[in-house]
């Protein structure tokens, strides 16, 4: 087992997530959440939703071009819950008819895919 | 220059059947013939709005950008003088498109057929072996296309000379949209969409709430409430061919604990930016023909709904932003914006869709519009004030050969 730490201290918690969740790019992370089932995005959420401020306010301390690769890791997996949190807190049970539609609105650039 | 009548307003329990209540003819929303009329009444001759100046941040800059209803291709550039110029991307010697790439930096372009060569201002600085030609160089410019900015939007007009200029056309508008963030941005995101849809079609999705509770039960839920169990809005505003509408948001509205989150990093950064509550917050302008702007600095999004023929479009959404992610809490609050306003416009694709099937079918000669579906109502009866007109013109310059 791969005990390597991916993200820094204090969000151990969502090591199990970092393979499936810390991707780079808004349109890769949108499709990941179409393409995920029901309970990928609830144990993800579930585990991530009270940690995102405590992210931000460790990330806030750096200029993005400055973020190691824990760092970064953590930042790709809060901008993935961002996308994740729509699925679940908002749509819910209508998330799947939902991503039927949303396969159909690509992403053609976003703020976070520069200086990433 | 005369002054600009004002906004004409109508508050949402005001009676508004002066501005017609009969049936709609189906045909406009589906009819090739009607689709053509449209391209020479419209949009060979209406200020379009086409590119972002963030786009063209410094000289040398410059974008292609195709009008699919015009058969176009438009060459813009920023030249060393900083002016934004515009021209048909067609090389002058056989009409061969001049430039391939959508965007780079640049100041002379070579016509890859024969390498003539034309300078950001459009003239033509070298062809090969000219002297054999029959033709003097200053008659050899690139065909030039009107072009202004208002709001840090970027129009043209396919018409040599403009009717009006982009402010007289926008008229009290032109001022409202300076004060957006759309006015000061440096960058925006985009989503696209395709469309198997009329672009009137298209566009009145947007236009009108009477749909929001059916389409978008959980995205929208906002938007209305037992108050306003439909989310129509406070008030509707006319100022000639465009429009706006004045956005009700439920006050007992309950955000879900996430979103409150993403809304509260949205908004820390919206005031840093300087936007707090303003009289354009809520308003939602629809520029006649095909663009839509939102005024809120939380969602500060552009829709145009571009023409491609009769039964297809295209959807292109911007949300606008002043400076690159300088953080990462801004650039959380920025892509939960924008997946959240993603989330909504997706949910429309499918019924739009089903609605052209319905109307291509011929099964229904009009279609009705109730007195909340007014800007639909106007819409159609501006473009179709446009395309008679057109036809009268055309009529009486055919009559006259």
């Amino acid at each position: 087992m791969n005990t390597e730490r991916n993200l820094p201290e204090g969000f151990e918690q969502l090591e199990p997530y970092v393979e499936s969740w810390s991707i780079a790019g808004a349109a890769n992370r949108s499709r990941r959440r179409i393409d995920s089932s029901e309970q990928e995005r609830v144990a993800f959420f579930n585990a991530a939703k009270e940690l995102a401020g405590p992210a931000l306010a460790l990330l806030d301390q750096k200029p993005l071009d400055q973020l190691d690769d824990r760092e970064t890791r953590l930042m790709n997996l809060i901008l993935s819950l961002a996308h994740v949190s729509l699925a679940v807190e908002i749509q819910g049970d209508d998330e799947p008819k939902h991503a039927k539609n949303s396969r159909h609105i690509t992403i053609t650039r976003a703020s976070s895919d520069f200086n990433a | 220059m005369a002054e600009s009548p004002a906004t004409q307003h109508i508050e949402l329990d005001e009676d508004h059947a002066h501005l017609g209540t009969g049936p709609i003819p189906a045909g406009p929303y589906y009819q090739p013939e009607y689709f053509d009329l449209e391209r020479e009444a419209i949009f060979r001759r209406t200020w379009l709005q086409i590119a972002h100046i963030s786009e063209l941040p410094e000289p040398g800059s410059f974008i292609v950008r195709p009008v699919e209803i015009a058969r176009a291709s438009i060459l813009i550039t920023r030249g060393r003088d900083g002016e934004i110029r515009a021209f048909h991307n067609v090389c002058t010697h056989r009409g061969t498109q001049l430039v391939s790439d959508d965007s780079g930096k640049r100041s002379l372009f070579s016509c890859p057929y024969h390498m003539w060569t034309f300078s950001d201002d459009g003239e033509l600085r070298s062809a090969p072996d000219f002297e054999r030609f029959y033709v003097d160089k200053s008659q050899c410019s690139l065909s030039k296309v009107a072009v202004d900015v208002c709001a840090g939007l970027v129009f043209i007009n396919l018409d040599s000379s403009p009717e009006q200029s982009l402010r007289e056309y926008l008229g009290p508008f032109a001022e409202e949209l300076e004060q957006l963030p759309v006015a000061r941005a440096t960058t925006f995101s985009e989503y696209t969409y395709e469309i198997e849809g009329n672009w009137k079609l298209t566009y009145d999705n947007f236009q009108e709430n009477y749909h929001l509770r059916f389409i978008h039960p959980r995205s929208g839920e906002a938007a209305n409430g037992p108050q306003n169990p439909f989310g129509y809005p406070i008030r509707y505003g006319f100022h000639g061919p465009h429009r706006t509408q004045t956005i009700w948001s439920n006050p007992d509205a309950r955000p879900k604990p996430f979103q409150t989150f993403g809304f509260m990093k949205g908004a820390e950064f919206a005031i840093k930016d300087g936007f707090g509550a303003s009289a354009q917050g809520k308003e939602y302008y629809a520029i006649f023909p095909n663009l839509f702007i939102l005024g809120s600095p939380m969602t500060p999004f552009s829709q145009s709904v571009v023409p491609i023929s009769a039964n297809r479009s295209r959807g292109i959404i911007r949300m606008y932003w002043i400076g690159e992610d300088d953080c990462a809490s801004r650039r959380f609050a920025r892509e939960y914006a924008m997946a959240t306003a993603r989330d909504i416009h997706s949910e429309d694709r499918a019924v739009i869709q089903a609605g052209q099937r319905g109307l291509e079918s011929g099964a229904l000669s009009h279609i009705h519009f109730q007195s909340q579906e007014i800007l639909c109502r106007h819409l159609f009866q501006e473009v179709d004030k446009r395309v008679e007109a057109y036809r009268a013109e055309r009529d009486a310059a055919r009559a006259k050969a």
